[in-house]
């Protein structure tokens, strides 16, 4: 399944849609021409994998090739302590989405304002409407989703995949961004 | 001649007489009501605020607002609701209104309050209306004993203290009179600005509050049920609890007086043994306040099951969470369906003034499926003899395929994933049925665990598969078992119980109140507030539920058996766990924060909500929880805990309700109160830090109640017992201390002893300093002897 829609069939959107990542590449030049990008990570990342790899793996593993800080909602943030991994800050996920709508707001002193967030790891319809909330009201961020579903919200954002296809989109971006081994 | 006379503010005069000699002639019992007058023998001085309009209370709201600003997350950017339309709101465009996203977001929270108030107060007209006509309007009102403050919320907001129907009614009026006005401000052309959208829902909010508490007064007082009855009966609930041997009558919804009329014919023929009286939704938990011996079958999620397992011989529907459907699937299992509501006719032909024997005949027949009815006694009586004879002429029972069609069917499934696609919570019903093909039904009894019984994956198939049947058939051996004890609804708190506790809660030393109100409609949803509520219990947290969380807390039991309701006790006390009752009965929660304003700080309440609200704000370390809130109703009801200051957290499908309410904590200057003893302007930690909003998971709910219990006017023992419990749930979810600690220590004193060192260090990392701990208000005219002179 290749297809630009939205996953959950009645969560159609308005007038803007995402444009759909067809080329890896596509992130790989975002994330190079953004200033302070920033990744939202959430609690699905414990649970799903990619390539028997637990994404909260993947996620630390992209976030270090690309020095890019980490906000990981609700209880996602202890995996990442336990890891050892210290680029993750700890905001619930409507905090966070509140707090991009801050212009002047960053994760860390020197690491903001935000031009570029990199959302995974929501129920469908919750990253749907934090999508929702950035595109409307935080116009000075472009948004990638990196979720296996299409999410019309997004600036960027997979069409609907199949599992074999995902996982190969994520390793060529980490590979675009020099994290993959 | 005995002659009576009353007067009572803002409702009318009345000239009762048993006998009147007139120019015109003689009459016996004569009563004549005129106009509207002023006063009544209550000495509580009047507040500056009775029965406000909408704009009255505005700058409270606005305080609120500016702190806790909305957060909008447009479920859709275009509005289609006038002919300009439709217009594309994206990114600050305007519609042709001139209305811009923002505002758009705000209207849509103000017309899902506005219908959620308008089905609580419609409810609540029926019902005092009813009982006026039944017995009649100087009957009087009450919560039992020990309960002298028996509607708190009315004599907040109104300044009337309803002691009759009549002066139930006269309140309603006001109520139905402001929700006129801020439906109206919805219209195209009208309010245009996001804070006053939000302020008119806040207001349609505690309106609603007052319509719940009025309709609660009025069943409590009229039914018998308990008063204010901590040892409320345990009841029987559960598909196992029903008997088969008997005709089964289905209630559905939230309106008990039709049911009562069933219950009272069934009594006055002496055929109480040959049927069971089960209910749905909040229908089920008023029926066993009526009597205890009638049944809970479940939640609203529960609808379809039950009706297709096939186990209710007539069904009744009256208002509220009803599957809109359920004639159509009644009409599978051949169950006769009576509404008895005007706002669910169901588009059944209304046979009020038929012959009960034909209708019964019609029904049984099976010549209607079923038949709309007005008239109550008509009711009891068409619907037990309903039963009573489609009891043995049922045979088809149930619409349930076998195990052997439902892996027959499978075999065409094309693997589309419209089923998935189509449900709410994404489960996996496409792989259960894959597994099915193989004959393993395992999956699809998962899913049925999971399962918030809404159907759209069977609306979605594009082989029209009952799915939900397969689920509810393949977990035919786990439901079949399904029996617990649930707390039937104790009505309000009593003032002795706020006497007892109204101290530790302000002062924090019990930690707070978690309030788990409406649906628990969330996968796993019985489990996730059942560990919620054991976990704040054992914290000595007073735990309090209403409406279906009440019965899906019990669904889950202990070793020995045994619900939470049977483990703990339900008085209004630190470790308790107590059911006030239905939808409308957690107006009593709201109650019970504003009866500690009065009983133990003795405020006045009479017509002063700003005050009010604003100690309960400061002071009352209360929390509202709605773990799986779906519908409008549970809308106003948090609108109605917002007006007062009261934070509300809702499960994750909770966003969709589109906007939360946050607090900035890393903005200092959000933070500033009044020092009612100095007038001074004093910052104040982030606590609440939010009054509404939507956690991700059960782990993020457990560390964030804890969090907003704090309040800026606990004591030093309370706020160390508050942080202890957040560091606590902290540690345990999140993995580390939180870094936010040394935010909330304002002296020494308010540090947990065992914890000194890392807050020690964290305080001196942060270069803490020592802050003072006012006597906090928002409000500037609350300073004590004036305006705030020292600022």
């Amino acid at each position: 399944m290749m297809r630009a829609e939205p996953w959950q069939s009645a969560e159609v959107c308005g007038p803007t849609k995402a444009q759909s990542i067809k080329k890896t590449a596509v992130v790989g030049a975002l994330l190079k021409k953004a200033k302070h990008p920033l990744m939202v990570i959430g609690a699905q990342a414990l649970t799903e994998k990619t390539r028997k790899k637990p994404m909260i793996d993947y996620c630390i593993e992209l976030s270090t090739a690309g020095n890019i800080p980490i906000v990981a909602t609700a209880n996602t943030i202890k995996a990442f302590k336990e890891k050892g991994f210290d680029n993750a800050y700890s905001y619930g996920a409507m905090e966070i989405t509140g707090r991009l709508q801050d212009h002047d707001w960053m994760v860390a002193p020197k690491k903001g304002p935000h031009d570029l967030v990199i959302t995974y790891g929501y129920p469908y319809y919750m990253e749907w409407l934090m999508l929702s909330a950035l595109i409307n009201f935080s116009q000075h961020i472009k948004t990638v989703t990196i979720g296996r579903y299409y999410q019309p919200h997004a600036t960027w954002s997979f069409p609907n995949l199949k599992k074999q296809n995902w996982n190969d989109a994520l390793k060529e971006i980490l590979t675009t961004v020099g994290g993959a081994k | 001649m005995k002659v009576e006379f009353a007067l009572t503010e803002q409702k009318r005069a009345r000239l009762k007489a048993d006998k009147l000699d007139t120019g015109f002639g003689s009459f016996r019992n004569v009563e004549v009501t005129i106009g509207k007058v002023v006063d009544d023998d209550w000495d509580e001085p009047m507040g500056p605020t009775p029965m406000p309009d909408v704009t009255t209370l505005r700058s409270w709201d606005h305080k609120l607002l500016t702190r806790y600003r909305p957060a909008y997350m447009p479920a859709c950017q275009l509005c289609c609701l006038c002919t300009f339309g439709k217009c594309d709101l994206t990114s600050g465009k305007r519609g042709a209104c001139g209305l811009d996203i923002e505002g758009q977001s705000a209207r849509i929270v103000l017309a899902a309050a506005n219908i959620g108030c308008a089905a609580h107060l419609a409810h609540s007209r029926h019902m005092v209306d009813h009982m006026i006509h039944e017995f009649g309007p100087r009957f009087e009102l009450t919560q039992g004993e020990g309960v002298e403050i028996e509607a708190p919320v009315a004599r907040l907001v109104t300044g009337i203290r309803p002691r009759t129907l009549e002066d139930a009614s006269a309140i309603l009026d006001y109520c139905e009179t402001q929700l006129t006005h801020t439906l109206s401000a919805v219209h195209t052309g009208q309010e245009g600005s996001w804070i006053d959208f939000e302020s008119k829902a806040f207001h349609v909010g505690m309106i609603d509050q007052v319509g719940m508490e009025i309709a609660d007064l009025a069943q409590i007082s009229t039914l018998g049920f308990p008063q204010s009855d901590p040892e409320a009966p345990l009841v029987e609930a559960g598909i196992a609890s029903m008997d088969p041997k008997k005709a089964m009558i289905l209630a559905i919804g939230h309106n008990v007086v039709p049911a009562t009329y069933i219950m009272d014919y069934a009594s006055e023929t002496g055929v109480t043994e040959n049927i069971d009286i089960a209910g749905i939704c909040c229908t089920a938990f008023d029926i066993t306040r009526y009597d205890a011996k009638a049944k809970i079958v479940g939640p609203i999620s529960w609808q379809l099951r039950f009706v297709r397992a096939g186990f209710a011989d007539v069904i009744v529907v009256d208002e509220q969470c009803i599957r809109t459907d359920i004639l159509d699937h009644a009409k599978k299992v051949n169950s006769p369906v009576i509404a008895t509501c005007d706002k669910s006719a169901m588009g059944l032909p209304d046979r009020t003034d038929d012959d009960t024997d034909e209708i019964v005949k019609d029904l049984v027949s099976g010549k209607t499926p079923g038949v709309y009815l007005t008239d109550h006694a008509k009711i009891g009586e068409v619907v037990v003899k309903t039963a009573i004879k489609m009891h043995p002429k049922r045979k088809k029972k149930g619409s349930l395929p076998s195990k052997a069609k439902i892996q027959e069917l499978a075999q065409a499934c094309r693997q589309c994933s419209e089923c998935i696609r189509a449900c709410p919570n994404d489960q996996p019903v496409m792989d259960a049925v894959l597994a099915a093909q193989e004959g393993n039904l395992g999956p699809l009894a998962d899913v049925y665990d999971e399962c918030i019984g809404c159907a759209r994956c069977e609306s979605a198939c594009p082989n029209d598969y009952e799915l939900h049947s397969w689920m509810v058939k393949a977990a035919e051996g786990r439901w079949k078992q399904e029996s617990f004890m649930v707390r039937s609804g104790r009505g309000a708190i009593k003032d002795t119980e706020i006497r007892t506790v109204g101290q530790p809660i302000v002062f924090g030393e019990i930690p707070g109140v978690i309030a788990h109100v409406g649906c628990a409609n969330y996968p796993d949803g019985g489990r996730a507030i059942h560990d919620h509520a054991e976990e704040f219990a054992k914290r000595r947290f007073i735990v309090v539920f209403s409406g279906c969380a009440a019965m899906t807390v019990g669904t889950i039991k202990d070793e020995e058996g045994k619900s939470i309701y049977e483990r703990r006790p339900g008085t209004f006390d630190a470790g308790s766990v107590l059911n006030v009752g239905s939808c409308v009965s957690n107006s009593h929660i709201a109650g019970a924060a504003i009866k500690i304003a009065s009983i133990f700080a003795k405020r006045n309440l009479r017509g002063n909500y700003e005050e009010i609200a604003d100690y309960i704000h400061n002071r009352v370390g209360a929390v509202g929880i709605s773990w799986g809130a779906m519908s409008q109703k549970a809308a106003s009801i948090a609108a109605g805990f917002w007006r007062l200051g009261v934070p509300v957290i809702v499960g994750p499908h909770g966003t969709k309700y589109r906007r939360m309410l946050l607090g900035r904590a890393d903005k200092a200057e959000d933070w500033m109160v009044w020092d009612a003893r100095t007038g001074k302007r004093v910052q104040v930690a982030a606590g609440p830090e939010h009054l509404f909003y939507a956690v991700e998971n059960f782990e993020e709910l457990m560390v964030l109640t804890a969090k907003l219990a704090i309040r800026p006017n606990d004591t030093a023992k309370g706020r160390a017992i508050k942080l202890s419990h957040y560091i606590d749930l902290h540690e345990t979810y999140n993995g580390y201390f939180p870094e936010d600690v040394h935010s909330y220590i304002r002296r020494e004193t308010d540090i947990p002893i065992t914890l000194k060192d890392k807050i020690h260090a964290q305080m001196k990392e942060n270069k803490w300093k020592e802050k003072p701990i006012p006597d906090p208000t928002l409000v500037r005219r609350l300073v004590y002897g004036g305006n705030g002179g020292g600022e």
